[in-house]
């Protein structure tokens, strides 16, 4: 059997609900499974790569250093949207992580080769 | 019913009460079984696992989603599994869970049963058709 092409989307914030950090655990747990995730962030779920994160301050764990962990799960697909980047003055340089900027027409071309989707 | 019988997985990320996704999740699930299609199982993540929860008890003239799922996973024999982890978070615990943490109560609902992301994995391979409710 061929496997799934999986796509994980990220669209929110990495704090104020738990989407990001609960999407980020569900990758690495799945990619024991299945070695064809690919992660896309959009919108505010491009925040959760920017480095520097201090979340302790309103009690929540700091779970960014764990983005470190998709390169050793082999989870390499990593697409970025590169508009949402722009609109939030966000230089790709200051990602936490190695990732792939994407234009809208490549992120949809992207997201339509995918079997199945999860949205965070 | 349906010319070819698609197998479906249903994530369900949100909770039984207080949002719509979880009530819209449940209707798709008849919907499927009554168009003659198969429900390979429904995860239960996030806000979710609350759906578990044998606690929940609305007044007597609204809906007991928790039972609703019971009854269907029941009668259409597919399993109710909800991650462990987010369900530990959320304060629903089974009796295993309950005796290994030392805890003096326990209140996941059968036949729903709590299980790894591992089982999401076999659910989407299992899959043609996987489907989450926000």
């Amino acid at each position: 059997m061929i496997e799934k092409k999986i796509g994980i989307i990220n669209r929110t914030q990495p704090h104020g609900s738990a989407k990001g950090r609960e999407s980020l655990d569900l990758t690495l747990a799945m990619s024991a499974f299945n070695e064809s995730l690919s992660l896309f962030f959009i919108n505010d779920g491009v925040y959760q790569l920017l480095d520097g994160h201090n979340p302790k301050q309103t009690l929540q764990k700091h779970f960014q250093p764990l983005f470190k962990m998709l390169e050793l799960y082999d989870v390499e697909n990593i697409y970025v949207c590169k508009q949402s980047l722009m609109l939030r003055a966000i230089d790709p340089s200051n990602l936490l992580i190695d990732v792939t900027l994407l234009d809208v027409l490549q992120l949809k071309n992207k997201l339509a080769s995918q079997d199945q989707l999860l949205s965070f | 019913m349906a010319d070819i019988a698609l197998k479906f997985a249903v994530v369900v990320s949100c909770a039984p009460y207080g949002a719509q996704g979880a009530s819209s999740a449940y209707q798709f699930c008849t919907s499927v079984l009554q168009a003659g299609h198969e429900i390979v199982g429904v995860f239960f993540y996030q806000e979710g696992v609350l759906n578990a929860n044998q606690l929940i008890s609305p007044a007597s003239d609204e809906i007991n989603l928790p039972e609703y799922w019971s009854q269907l996973s029941i009668e259409y024999h597919f399993p109710l599994e909800v991650c462990v982890s987010a369900s530990l978070r959320r304060g629903i615990v089974n009796q295993t869970e309950a005796e290994q943490l030392a805890l003096s109560q326990h209140n996941l609902k059968p036949p729903f049963v709590l299980s790894g992301l591992g089982q999401l994995a076999e659910l989407s391979a299992a899959a043609d058709k996987l489907v989450q409710f926000l």
